[in-house]
């Protein structure tokens, strides 16, 4: 008897493809982008070099000398700038890092004094930062760190063995480059490289897990919710109100964007509360820059509308749009940042997140909140939410004629 | 009222009206006939703009349906056949949104709101949900639903679909008060008895055809569908019922001691007892079968209209 019941029941399962689907596709897809957002992909394929902005003001042979060893690493790709511009980059999310050399390098090394550099970084983008250092930290004290022992050497030589043979000296520089003498590991003894994060830690700007959270979390509900407001559609056309709004004088795009105002405004009212809440219980400076949260939170709501509008208007049934939207918005998140934060996943990650509604919408409220960005800066992010939701909106209208009207 | 002419809609291979005419006149109920996918409901979409027709055209009060849709919109009301009202507004919440919909002015649709609901019979309910309805209930606000705009033309497709047989007669009583009105009335089922009761004109329609259309007697004769009385008696010889057709003269059919008569039962059904009693024939069995759609739609396709 129990057999009979589990070859029914597994019977009925395997007959729901989208259940199916739901059970073995999800999993697999889920696991897929975690497994490449936290690196643990199989093979050693290289990941893309990280791109370090310079900015060399001392501009003598050996800053330029040190600079060359750099370039000539595969990890990372120099890029020259003036020192303001660069510090503005990074500032804005453009680049991880700014490297600066200032007037007095070359004399520092000479008179073996602490060097004048210093890496301007931007603290949330903590895993390349972090792989960035452990590269720069061990070539800056390869280079500059030999340089400064000789320079300090030559010194004391001239000063006390100035009879020296001349070979002699040249075979004890010759041990030190082949490292026979093993000075190798305290070539960094007295050299630091200063670390400012360009973004001031200020207690009037938001903790970077804290907007993590709140924005990574408020734009993927919103994402369900918006899907199951738009389902309403899907609903009315099963119950037939929505062929009773048809015999009316609307048009087809009035039911729509008539659904879609709705959206919007519970995509808006959700997100107040979202950040209120955020605000009264976390302290999230949610008052830093109200102008460019206001038109953030529309540009986010609008996109996030239309993109659950176009998830019901793909869908053919409430059941359909279930699994769609769970799959979709599930995968959107993880890639878009949603889940997990940006800062953490390799570099290409990084780059396809630009595919998701999450991540610009995630970025937007981390300019505000966390880099403190003026509007004028953070208006392009917004116009790729309102060019999401145009395009969005436009599908959907003739997706929704194709589906949706297909009433009888 | 409505002239439809040529009218052909086919979805993919299947082709569900095929050029059909028909003429509906103005204050009249005009009765859709036919089994389920006969093709009613795709000629009751097409007639109120929802779905456009391959071919042919539409004319409802004078406009050409393709050219003035927002106008003929203003001139229909439609019953669909589902219940489509929002379960969790109350009567009046739903009413009051379909109204708005026509641009109903606030007032003039208050006022409408109440007159209907009294025509109905709801009033007292107006302000409970939806959901707490029974069907019978449900399926009068979804009538109500349809008049908020004042239109000329009321269709309703089966709206007495699963109702018990008191919520049935009530609905019956409501479309021959809208009828009472003005209102012209297209109505389609499938029930033969609806029809009969309510539509002074009848389209027949099976497999995407107008096989027939009339007023019943039209259609009767059209079928060629007779009354009968069918009279059982203990036993009939050859001379009783050569004695019969000779007093009766008309048309007798013979069954072993039953016999099948052709007849208006109003007019003749004395005549037939006496004539028996006068041949000392006793009568053991009488029953009058009329020619109701039934027979005539039977006659007409050659098969059962629940089929």
């Amino acid at each position: 008897m129990i057999l009979t019941i589990l070859k029914k029941d597994l019977k009925l399962y395997f007959s729901d493809k989208k259940g199916v689907l739901l059970t073995f596709l999800m999993p697999i897809l889920l696991i897929t982008l975690f497994a490449f957002a936290f690196g643990g992909t199989k093979g050693t394929s290289k990941s893309k070099p990280i791109e370090l902005l310079v900015a060399d003001i001392d501009n003598t042979s050996d800053s330029k000398s040190v600079l060359a060893n750099l370039d000539s690493l595969s990890g990372i790709t120099l890029i020259p700038k003036e020192v303001n511009e660069a510090s503005d980059l990074v500032l804005k999310g453009k680049y991880v890092a700014v490297l600066i050399f200032d007037k007095g390098f070359q004399d520092s090394i000479i008179a073996g004094k602490s060097l004048p550099m210093e890496l301007k970084y931007d603290a949330a983008r903590e895993i390349e930062m972090g792989m960035l250092q452990g590269v720069l930290m061990q070539e800056l004290m390869g280079a500059v760190g030999k340089k400064m022992i000789k320079s300090r050497m030559t010194s004391y030589f001239d000063t006390n063995y100035s009879a020296m043979n001349p070979a002699i000296r040249t075979k004890i520089f010759d041990d030190m480059d082949s490292d026979k003498v093993g000075v190798g590991s305290s070539m960094n003894s007295g050299m630091d490289l200063k670390m400012t994060s360009v973004i001031k830690e200020d207690s009037k700007k938001g903790n970077l897990g804290l907007i993590q959270a709140v924005a990574g979390t408020a734009i993927m509900m919103l994402l369900f919710s918006i899907a199951a407001i738009g389902g309403g559609l899907l609903d009315e056309k099963e119950a037939g109100t929505l062929k009773r709004l048809l015999y009316s004088p609307l048009k087809p795009t009035d039911i729509l964007f008539g659904k879609m105002a709705t959206a919007i405004i519970i995509s808006i009212l959700q997100l107040v509360v979202m950040f209120v809440y955020s605000w009264v219980v976390f302290d999230l400076p949610i008052f830093i820059d109200i102008p460019s949260l206001i038109l953030m939170i529309l540009a986010t709501a609008f996109a996030v509308s239309s993109f659950g509008m176009f998830l019901v208007a793909i869908a053919k049934s409430r059941q359909q749009l279930q699994g769609l939207s769970t799959i979709i918005i599930m995968m959107m998140s993880a890639i878009g940042g949603s889940m997990i934060p940006l800062f953490i996943m390799p570099v290409f990650m990084q780059k396809i997140a630009v595919v998701s509604v999450n991540y610009w919408g995630i970025q937007g409220f981390y300019d505000i909140f966390w880099r403190g960005l003026p509007l004028v800066d953070i208006l392009p992010k917004m116009g790729v939410l309102i060019f999401i939701g145009l395009t969005m909106s436009l599908i959907s209208m003739r997706l929704f004629k194709k589906n949706l009207l297909r009433l009888v | 009222m409505i002239q439809v002419n040529n009218l052909s809609k086919s979805f993919d291979d299947i082709k569900a009206v095929k050029d059909i005419s028909f003429t509906i006149n103005r204050g009249e109920v005009f009765g859709f006939l036919g089994p389920n996918g006969a093709g009613k409901s795709t000629t009751l979409n097409m007639m109120s703009t929802i779905v456009n027709g391959d071919n042919g055209t539409i004319f409802i009060d004078g406009y050409d349906l393709s050219n003035h849709q927002n106008v003929c919109k203003q001139l229909i009301g439609v019953v669909p056949q589902e219940i489509s009202l929002y379960d969790e507004f109350t009567a009046y919440q739903n009413l009051q949104f379909w109204g708005s919909l026509y641009k109903v002015p606030k007032t003039e649709l208050k006022n409408k709101i109440s007159e209907i609901l009294k025509l109905i019979g709801l009033y007292d309910r107006k302000d409970d949900l939806i959901k707490t309805y029974s069907g019978g209930m449900k399926r009068r606000i979804n009538i109500a639903s349809a008049l908020l705009h004042n239109p000329k033309v009321l269709f309703m497709d089966e709206p007495t679909v699963g109702v018990d047989p008191q919520s049935r007669n009530r609905i019956f009583e409501i479309v021959e008060a809208l009828n009472k009105q003005g209102i012209t009335i297209v109505y389609t089922t499938h029930y033969m008895e609806e029809v009969e009761r309510l539509c002074n004109r009848i389209a027949i329609i099976d497999d995407g055809k107008i096989i027939a259309q009339g007023t019943k007697s039209e259609l009767q004769k059209q079928s060629g569908v007779k009354e009968m009385v069918e009279i059982c008696f203990k036993q009939i010889s050859e001379k009783q019922l050569d004695g019969l057709r000779e007093n009766l003269k008309l048309n007798i059919i013979k069954n072993e001691n039953c016999l099948a008569i052709e007849c208006d039962a109003n007019k003749e059904l004395s005549k037939i007892i006496t004539a028996s009693n006068s041949l000392d024939l006793e009568i053991v069995d009488l029953e009058l079968k009329k020619a109701n759609l039934e027979a005539v739609f039977l006659n007409l396709t050659g098969k059962q209209l629940r089929d």
